[in-house]
This record gives structure tokens, C-alpha cells and sequence, in this order.
């Protein structure tokens, strides 16, 4: 299953301060800077090209359908 | 030269003074309707009064109308207390409100009040209740009236900061007396777990205190309390209060706001990743240069630009440790010397015979004590020997026929009593000095 968005983000909110807390070996380090570069890009990524929702209204019959505001 | 005609200016205040110091025009109390409401945009509140046949001006300023806990509108019964004064402007008469409460809705607040406490006590409104509002949420429902400016509100905002946000209306009413039944059943169903929901947003734009009331049942804050995912509540204008806004995760002050509380904006999110990389980036090749450095201060030390001086100390080692070993080695050797010389010199070895002498005198002793004893053992024996002898003689049965006594027996065996003989019975007679043998003439049984 794809990663969401938000657990990427959160992975990535928790490497930043693993190594800030200077408790990470170099090759660990490494390995980390990586890994959380790649968890950037990615949000950043889906962040971006996501496209714009629809908003729904859930109908008497319970079926989701497309929903407009009435001006 | 006097003129008659005064300026209007001069009556208007002369009658404005006789108002100010009327002593039953300092505080009166009126009930009425409200019409001609106008909040003008520096927040004081024009609005005529009125009942079936008068009506009277109104105003009520800022400092007072802030402290209003309802939105006045046209058409509401309300119970004013104010003063009466002139303006002198316009030469009218008006009421100077400094409090206005709804007529007929005592009732409601008192409700209020007690549901309020009694929610409270049972520990409803407990910070350890509220649950965390995710802070990027995928799918947002929201129960509200389809039409009008709330759902516009919150749909317009959510669309402007966080387009990629899923959002579903769960449309219900939201007054009226079916209002709450319908506001609980839509949370239910909202909460059901079949949509996926990260926030739930309920509320309804401003409204009378009657209008906004559904939010104000027991039933609408128990299913709020009850409800897994998190509510965000959005019910009237920042000073409309409700019992949901108590009883929900987050109170919002209106239904815009609810939607600014559910969503962050694209571009905070991407300031936040930049942030995120920027630090990593910083922070990794702080690290480097670091690990750089220390690999330099290492590379560059005597030890490993003079290999041979670590050969040198291992040499020097090496003959510390044989120096030590030899030392060792002969204090070893000294010390059993030692031991030796004093074995070699002892009186014993010297003199092998002195050994033998003593030996020899302890052998003469043992001799003499061993003949004393045996010559007393002896000297003992011979004289219980003699002392024996002599009770033998004494009860030797030899001896009583010495004194004249005689033994029979028949058959070899002695005869003590004369029933045990009958007449002709051989017997042996035994005396001190020879045998007779006879044979018995006559018993005669003693």
C-alpha cells in the first residue's frame, strides 16, 4: 500500500529529530539523510499534484454524489 | 436689542436638561420589539422599539452591546433597561440601552444553565476528552444545512487552503424541532466508520438563541461526547455559545473559522518541508565536516607517519619483559639455594648419631619398665595361686570324708534321701580311705 501523506510527513518530522539529537552514527546518518530526503521529495510530490476533490453530499439513499453550494 | 427667536440648538439642549434631570427618566425599564435593527460598522446598535401602539427610538453602544450574549434582530421581543435623553441633532427623543436580554427566553437560559452543570459534573467537557484535530486531514465531514452561508463558508475556505482535502456533506437540519433527532442521526452515521473521516466539522451560521438551540440538546452534546472521530463545533458568531461548543474537540468561533482549524494552507505545508530539507542538509553536512576533521587530526598522528617508532616501543617491551623474566628467574633460584644451605647445616644431618642415642635410651627404659611389670604380674599371680589353693582345700568333699563323713551312690549316683533306695539295691560306699560295696538290708523312710 501506498504511504499517506501525513505518515510520510510524520517520518519524516522524526528522522530530522533523531539527527539533530546527534545521537546517530556517520554511516547511520547517511542512510537517514537519505531516507529522509527521499520522504521530502515525496510529500512534496504528492503534495503538488494532487489534484483538487470534488466536494460530495451524502444523499437519502446513502449514495455519495457530486455537491455544489447553491449561491 | 432682544431678539424673540431662539436657536433650536439652545431649546433642544434646554429640553435634553430637563430630561437628564428627571429623576424617573435616569432608569426605565421597557419591553418590546425590535425593528429597524442596524449594526453600524463601529458596533453600536440603532433600532426603534415598539409594541402594538408606540414605538420608541433606540441605541445602544459599543461598550454596552458587547456585553449582549444573543445577536438582536428585527422582529425579536426583547426587555431593555436604559435612560431616557434627547439628541439634540435631531431634536428626538430616545432610550440609551445599557442591557437588553430576550423576552420570553428565560427559560431557555435557564436550561441551558443546568444542562450546562449537569454535563459539566459528569466530566463531558474534560480536557482528557478532546481528542487531537489531525493536522493534515485526507476526508472532512460536515453536517450543516446544504444551503446557506455556513457550508458556503466552510467549503469556500477548505477549497482555498487545502484543495486536495476530500470533504462530505452529511446535509441535516439545523432548526426547528426536528433539528436535533436530525443532527444525531447524521453524526451517527458520519461516525459509523464507513467514510473514512479524519475531522467531522457541526455547526450552523448565527442565529437567534431559539435558532440555534439544537445545539443546545442533550442529545446533540452526548452524541458530539460519544462520536470516535474528532468534531470540530461551529455554531452561530464568535459570541454565540452553544452547549456543543463545550462538549466537542475544538470550538470554532465560526464556520470559516472551523474550516481554517481542519486544514492547513498548501504553502505552510511546503514551507514546512523546505524547512525540513534545508535542515537535513545543514545538519548532514555539519557532520561530514566533523567526521572530516577528526579523520584528519587521526591520519596526521606520530604513530602513523612513523610506523617504525610503534616496532621501536614493541622492541623496548619485549626486552623490559625478558629483563623482568631473568630477574625473576634467579631471585627464584637464590631463595631454594637458601632454603638448602640451612637444610645442610642443621645439627641433625651433622650429627647422624645423636638420631641413634636417643633412640637407645628410649628402648632401655621401655626394657625395665617392661620387666617390673611382668616380675609384678608374676609376684600377683602367686599369691592368688596360694590364696586358690587354700578355699580349694576348704571345700574339697575329699576333705569331709577325711573328717569321717561316707558318699553312697548307686549307679554312680549319690544318694541323699532313702526313698530312693529299696531293699537288695547294690550301693557303693565311699570312704576317706577305700571303697565298700553292700547291699541295702531295710528302708526306713525319715
Amino acid at each position: 500500500m501506498e504511504k499517506s501523506f501525513e505518515d510520510a510527513l510524520k517520518e519524516l518530522e522524526v528522522i530530522v529529530k533523531e539527527l539533530e539529537s546527534g545521537n546517530v552514527e556517520l554511516d547511520n546518518a547517511i542512510d537517514k539523510y537519505t531516507e529522509a530526503m527521499k520522504l521530502a521529495k515525496y510529500c512534496s510530490e504528492k503534495l503538488n499534484t494532487a489534484t483538487e476533490k470534488v466536494n460530495k453530499i451524502l444523499t437519502e439513499n446513502k449514495e455519495l454524489v457530486d455537491f455544489e453550494v447553491g449561491e | 436689542m432682544q431678539d424673540k427667536y431662539m436657536k433650536i440648538s439652545d431649546l433642544n439642549t434646554y429640553i435634553k436638561n430637563i430630561f437628564d434631570e428627571n429623576p424617573y427618566l435616569k432608569k426605565v425599564y421597557l419591553r418590546g420589539e425590535i425593528s429597524n435593527f442596524k449594526n453600524h460598522t463601529r458596533g453600536h446598535l440603532y433600532f426603534t422599539l415598539k409594541d402594538d401602539n408606540s414605538r420608541i427610538s433606540a441605541v445602544m453602544f459599543y461598550s454596552s452591546a458587547m456585553t449582549l450574549k444573543f445577536s438582536p434582530e428585527d422582529g425579536m421581543n426583547v426587555l431593555v433597561e436604559g435612560r431616557i435623553s434627547c439628541y439634540p441633532a435631531q431634536g428626538t427623543y430616545q432610550i440609551y440601552v445599557d442591557k437588553m436580554e430576550p423576552d420570553g427566553l428565560g427559560n431557555l437560559y435557564i436550561e441551558f444553565e443546568k444542562l450546562k452543570k449537569k454535563l459539566s459534573e459528569e466530566g463531558l467537557f474534560n480536557p482528557e476528552h478532546k481528542k487531537p484535530i489531525p493536522r493534515i486531514p485526507k476526508r472532512i465531514g460536515i453536517i450543516t444545512a446544504p444551503t446557506g452561508a455556513a457550508i458556503k463558508d466552510i467549503l469556500s475556505t477548505i477549497k482555498r487552503r487545502f484543495p486536495i482535502c476530500e470533504t462530505i456533506l452529511f446535509s441535516s437540519l439545523v432548526q426547528g424541532e426536528n433539528a436535533a433527532p436530525d443532527i444525531v442521526k447524521q453524526i451517527k452515521e458520519a461516525d459509523s466508520g464507513k467514510y473514512d473521516l479524519d475531522i467531522l466539522i457541526v455547526g450552523r451560521g448565527g442565529g437567534s438563541i431559539e435558532d440555534l438551540w439544537a445545539f443546545n440538546e442533550e442529545i446533540v452534546a452526548r452524541a458530539i461526547f460519544e462520536a470516535r472521530v474528532p468534531i470540530i463545533s461551529a455554531v452561530g458568531h464568535e459570541i454565540d455559545f452553544t452547549i456543543a461548543d463545550f462538549v466537542s474537540d475544538m470550538r470554532a468561533p465560526t464556520p470559516t473559522g472551523a474550516a481554517e482549524m481542519a486544514v492547513p494552507t498548501i504553502s505552510e505545508i511546503n514551507n514546512m518541508l523546505n524547512s525540513y530539507e534545508i535542515r537535513l542538509s545543514e545538519f548532514t553536512s555539519n557532520l561530514l565536516h566533523k567526521a572530516k576533521l577528526r579523520l584528519e587530526g587521526i591520519t596526521s598522528s606520530y604513530i602513523l607517519k612513523n610506523p617504525l617508532s610503534l616496532y621501536e616501543i614493541k622492541e623496548q617491551r619485549l626486552d623490559n619483559i625478558i629483563d623482568t623474566l631473568n630477574n625473576f628467574i634467579a631471585k627464584k633460584i637464590d631463595n631454594n639455594k637458601l632454603v638448602l644451605d640451612k637444610l645442610r647445616s642443621s645439627y641433625v644431618l651433622k650429627n647422624p648419631m645423636s638420631l641413634f642415642e636417643v633412640k637407645k635410651e628410649k628402648l632401655e627404659f621401655n626394657e625395665k619398665t617392661l620387666y617390673s611389670n611382668i616380675k609384678n604380674i608374676i609376684l600377683k599371680n602367686e599369691h592368688e595361686y596360694k590364696m586358690l589353693i587354700n578355699t580349694l582345700k576348704l571345700v574339697n568333699p575329699l576333705g569331709i570324708l577325711e573328717k569321717g563323713y561316707s558318699l553312697v551312690t548307686k549307679d554312680n549316683e549319690l544318694i541323699k534321701d532313702s526313698s530312693n533306695l529299696k531293699e537288695n539295691d547294690i550301693i557303693n560306699i565311699r570312704l576317706h580311705k577305700g571303697n565298700v560295696t553292700a547291699s541295702v538290708r531295710e528302708v526306713n523312710n525319715g
